[in-house]
C-alpha cells in the first residue's frame, strides 16, 4: 500500500462558507502529516470529512484503501477530538477501555502502557469529572490510542498541555510513526510543525502549500515557518485577486 | 447592589431566551395547546351509551286505583332521553352482550319490580355494568339514577304517589331510588384507585424513562462523546440498541418497583397474571426509552427536553384513553388516540388488571406496542445527530 490517506478534490460547504474548498492530499504509511492553519481554516472540518463524520459536498476520501464512508475502516483509525470529549462520570481507565472495546479490541497490557505514556497511571481510577483540563486532554489522547490504530487523526492534541509533556507526546508520535502508524496532526503552533515529516498550510479551506518544513521555508524564501506561512497567504490572496 | 448590573443581567437573559425561538414559541403555544385539549375533552358531549334492558316486570294492580307498570315507565323514560340507546335483551344474554361490548350496561327489572316498590317504598334498580372503565361506569350509574328519579317524579300527584312516601315526612331530599350495581369484571371490592391504577402505571412507566433517555442521549451530544462514538465502527442502530438495553435495565427495575408497590403496598386489586402485567409495562418502558432517544435529536439543551412534556407527554395522557374513553372523545380527536403508544398499553393493562384477560386476548395490543418500539428504534437511529447545533 503506497498511500494511507488519499483525498481528491474535496469540498465541504456550509451555506456560503467554504470550510473545505477543493483539497487534494495524500499521506504515506508511517508519515506524520501536519495540518497547519489559523482558526476557522477548515482543519477540523477536513479531519471530520476524513473519517466520514461529515458528508462531503463533493470529492472523495480513501482511507487504508477503502472508499469512505466505511465503518469497518474506523476500527483501525484513532480520532482525538479538538475538545476533550469524555464520559465525565466514568474513570480514566473506564473511558479508555470503553473506546477500545467499541473498536473491537481490548488489550489490558496495552492500555496500561498507554496510561503510562500519558502519565495517568496513578489517576486511572479518578473520575474524569475531577480532572484538570490538561489531564482530560491526556485522557482524550489515550482514548484514541487504546485500540492500536494504524492511522491516527489528532485535532490539536497538544493544546493545554505543559511543554514538558508536549515534548514527550511528540517523541511518542515519532516512535509510533517509525513503527508504521500514520499520523495526521492539526495545529496552529508553528514550532510543533517542525517535527512533522510533511506539512500542509491551510487557509480558508484551501491547501496553500505542501512540503517538509525546510522545503516550505526555502520555497517561500523565509527564515521561519511563520514567515513562510504569511508569504504563502499573501501570495494566495494576490493570486486570488488576479 | 447595583441596579445597573441587575438590569444588564436581565437584558442578557431576555436576549438569550428570545434567541431560542422554540422556547418563546412554546411559552405561548404550549399552554394554549394543553388548555384547548383539556377544554375540548371536558366539554365534549357525552356519547350515547348503548344500554340493555331486561324487562320482566309484571306490573302492579291496586284495587280501585288501577294498574301500573313501573318498569315500563322507566324504560319509556330511558328511551325518550338521548343519553341511552336502549336495546331489549333476554336475561340469558346479559353477560355475553356486556362482554362483547354491544351494550355497556344492562338494567334488569324482575317480575316483582313494581310490587317490590309497593312493599319497600323504594325503587331498587338492578344495574349490570362491564366495569373496566371507571368514568364510563360512573356516567352510566348517574344517568340511570337521574332517569329513574324523573319517571318517579311523574307519579307524584297521581294516585300512585309513593304510598306512605318519605317525602311527606322527610321532604323532597329523600330519594326513593337505589341503584345496585353488579360489575361483570372487577368485583365489589374494587375501588376507584383500582380502576385508575392501570393508567397510572402506564403514565409512570413512560414518563420517567422518556426523560432519562432523552437527557442522557442529549448529553452524549453536548459533551462531544457522540462525535467520538461515531468515529468508531459503532453504527447508529448499535448505539440506539445499546442505549435501549442499558436504560432498559433501569426501566425494568422501575417497572418491578411500580408493580411491587401498587400490588403489595397500595394493595391494588388486579385479576390477570402479574407476569403479563410486567411484560406489558416493560414494553411500554422500551417505547419510552426509544421515544426519548428520538426526541433528543430535536433538543439542543436540557430545557428543550423539558419542553417535550407539554408537547409529547401531556397529549399522550389526555388523548391516549387514560381518563376519557377514546369512543367518547370528539370524532376529530379519535385518530390521534391511535397514534399514542400509551393508548395500547392502557388497553392491555386494563384488560389484564380489571378483566383478568390473558395473552390470548391482549396480544394484538402488545404486538402494536412492539411495532411502535421498532419504528422508534429505526427513526431514532436515522435522526441521530452528531453535533448540538
Ligand atoms: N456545522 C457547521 N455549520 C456551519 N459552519 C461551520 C460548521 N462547522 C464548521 N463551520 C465553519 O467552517 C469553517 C472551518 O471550521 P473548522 O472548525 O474546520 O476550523 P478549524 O481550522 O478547525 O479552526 P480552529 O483552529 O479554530 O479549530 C469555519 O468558518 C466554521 O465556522
Ligand atoms: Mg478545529
Amino acid at each position: 500500500m503506497d498511500t494511507v490517506v488519499e483525498i481528491r478534490e474535496l469540498h465541504k460547504h456550509f451555506g456560503v462558507i467554504r470550510a473545505v474548498d477543493g483539497i487534494n492530499l495524500s499521506v504515506k504509511p508511517g508519515e506524520i502529516y501536519g495540518l497547519l492553519g489559523p482558526n476557522g481554516s477548515g482543519k477540523t472540518t477536513l479531519i471530520r470529512l476524513l473519517i466520514g463524520l461529515l458528508e462531503p459536498t463533493s470529492g472523495s476520501v480513501t482511507l487504508l484503501a477503502q472508499a469512505m464512508p466505511d465503518k469497518a475502516v474506523l476500527a483501525q483509525t484513532g480520532y482525538m477530538t479538538q475538545a476533550s470529549a469524555l464520559y465525565e462520570d466514568l474513570t480514566v481507565r473506564e473511558n479508555i477501555t470503553f473506546f477500545a472495546e467499541m473498536c473491537g479490541r481490548i488489550d489490558r497490557a496495552w492500555i496500561d502502557e498507554v496510561l503510562e505514556l500519558v502519565e495517568l497511571k496513578d489517576r486511572s481510577r479518578s473520575l474524569v469529572r475531577t480532572l484538570s483540563g490538561g489531564l482530560k486532554q491526556r485522557t482524550s489522547l489515550a482514548c484514541s490510542l487504546a485500540h492500536k490504530p494504524r492511522l491516527l487523526l489528532l485535532d490539536e492534541p497538544t493544546v493545554g498541555i505543559d511543554p514538558q509533556l508536549r515534548a514527550t507526546f511528540w517523541s511518542y508520535f515519532r516512535q509510533l510513526a517509525s513503527s508504521g502508524v500514520t499520523l495526521i496532526v492539526s495545529s496552529h503552533v508553528m514550532d510543533e510543525a517542525e517535527r512533522c515529516d510533511r506539512l500542509g498550510f491551510m487557509r480558508l479551506g484551501k491547501l496553500l502549500a505542501e512540503g517538509s518544513a525546510s522545503e516550505l521555508r526555502d520555497q517561500a524564501n523565509a527564515r521561519t515557518l511563520e514567515e513562510a506561512f504569511l508569504r504563502f497567504a499573501v501570495g494566495n490572496m494576490e493570486g486570488g485577486e488576479g | 447592589m447595583s441596579s445597573r448590573r441587575v438590569l444588564t443581567l436581565a437584558q442578557r437573559v431576555m436576549r438569550q431566551v428570545l434567541r431560542d425561538r422554540r422556547t418563546v414559541g412554546l411559552l405561548i403555544i404550549g399552554p394554549m395547546l394543553v388548555l384547548s385539549l383539556g377544554a375540548v375533552l371536558f366539554r365534549s358531549e357525552p356519547a350515547v351509551i348503548p344500554l340493555g334492558v331486561v324487562n320482566e316486570d309484571q306490573g302492579l294492580t291496586v284495587p280501585i286505583v288501577g294498574s301500573i307498570e313501573l318498569g315500563q315507565r322507566i324504560v319509556d323514560e330511558l328511551t325518550a332521553g338521548d343519553a341511552f340507546n336502549v336495546v331489549f335483551l333476554d336475561h340469558h344474554d346479559v353477560d355475553a352482550r356486556l362482554r362483547d361490548g354491544t351494550v355497556q350496561g344492562v338494567i334488569v327489572f324482575p317480575e316483582d319490580f313494581s310490587s317490590k316498590f309497593q312493599e319497600n317504598r323504594q325503587v331498587v334498580i338492578d344495574l349490570h355494568i362491564e366495569g373496566s372503565n371507571p368514568t364510563r361506569s360512573m356516567t352510566i350509574i348517574a344517568r340511570v339514577t337521574e332517569t329513574s328519579m324523573k319517571s318517579l317524579a311523574e307519579l307524584v300527584g297521581t294516585s300512585f304517589a309513593i304510598p306512605g312516601s318519605p317525602q311527606t315526612s322527610e321532604g323532597e331530599a329523600a330519594l326513593p331510588v337505589v341503584v345496585q350495581t353488579t360489575y361483570l369484571y372487577a368485583g365489589e371490592e374494587f375501588d376507584t384507585m383500582d380502576f385508575v391504577a392501570p393508567v397510572y402505571i402506564a403514565i409512570l412507566a413512560l414518563f420517567f424513562v422518556f426523560l432519562l433517555a432523552c437527557v442522557s442521549f442529549l448529553r452524549e451530544r453536548s459533551l462531544g462523546t457522540m462525535e467520538r462514538l461515531l468515529a468508531t465502527p459503532a453504527t447508529r442502530i448499535e448505539i440506539v440498541l445499546g442505549y435501549m438495553l442499558g436504560l432498559g435495565l433501569f426501566a425494568l427495575i422501575q417497572v418491578a418497583v411500580i408493580l411491587f408497590y401498587t400490588v403489595w403496598v397500595l394493595e391494588i386489586h388486579y385479576l390477570g397474571s402479574l407476569g403479563l402485567l410486567f411484560l406489558v409495562i416493560a414494553l411500554l418502558a422500551v417505547v419510552g426509552v426509544n421515544l426519548g432517544i428520538l426526541a433528543s435529536a430535536f433538543a439542543r439543551n436540557e430545557f428543550q427536553v423539558v419542553q417535550f412534556i407539554p408537547l409529547l407527554i401531556i397529549p399522550q395522557i389526555l388523548l391516549g384513553g387514560t381518563f376519557w374513553a377514546v369512543s367518547e372523545m370528539p370524532k376529530y380527536l379519535q385518530p390521534f388516540a391511535y397514534l399514542m403508544p400509551i393508548y395500547y398499553a392502557n388497553q392491555a393493562l386494563r384488560d389484564v388488571m380489571l378483566k383478568g384477560w390473558g395473552l390470548v386476548e391482549i396480544w394484538p395490543n402488545m404486538v402494536i406496542l412492539a411495532g411502535i418500539a421498532g419504528v422508534l428504534i429505526v427513526a431514532g437511529a436515522l435522526m441521530m445527530r452528531r453535533e448540538v447545533a
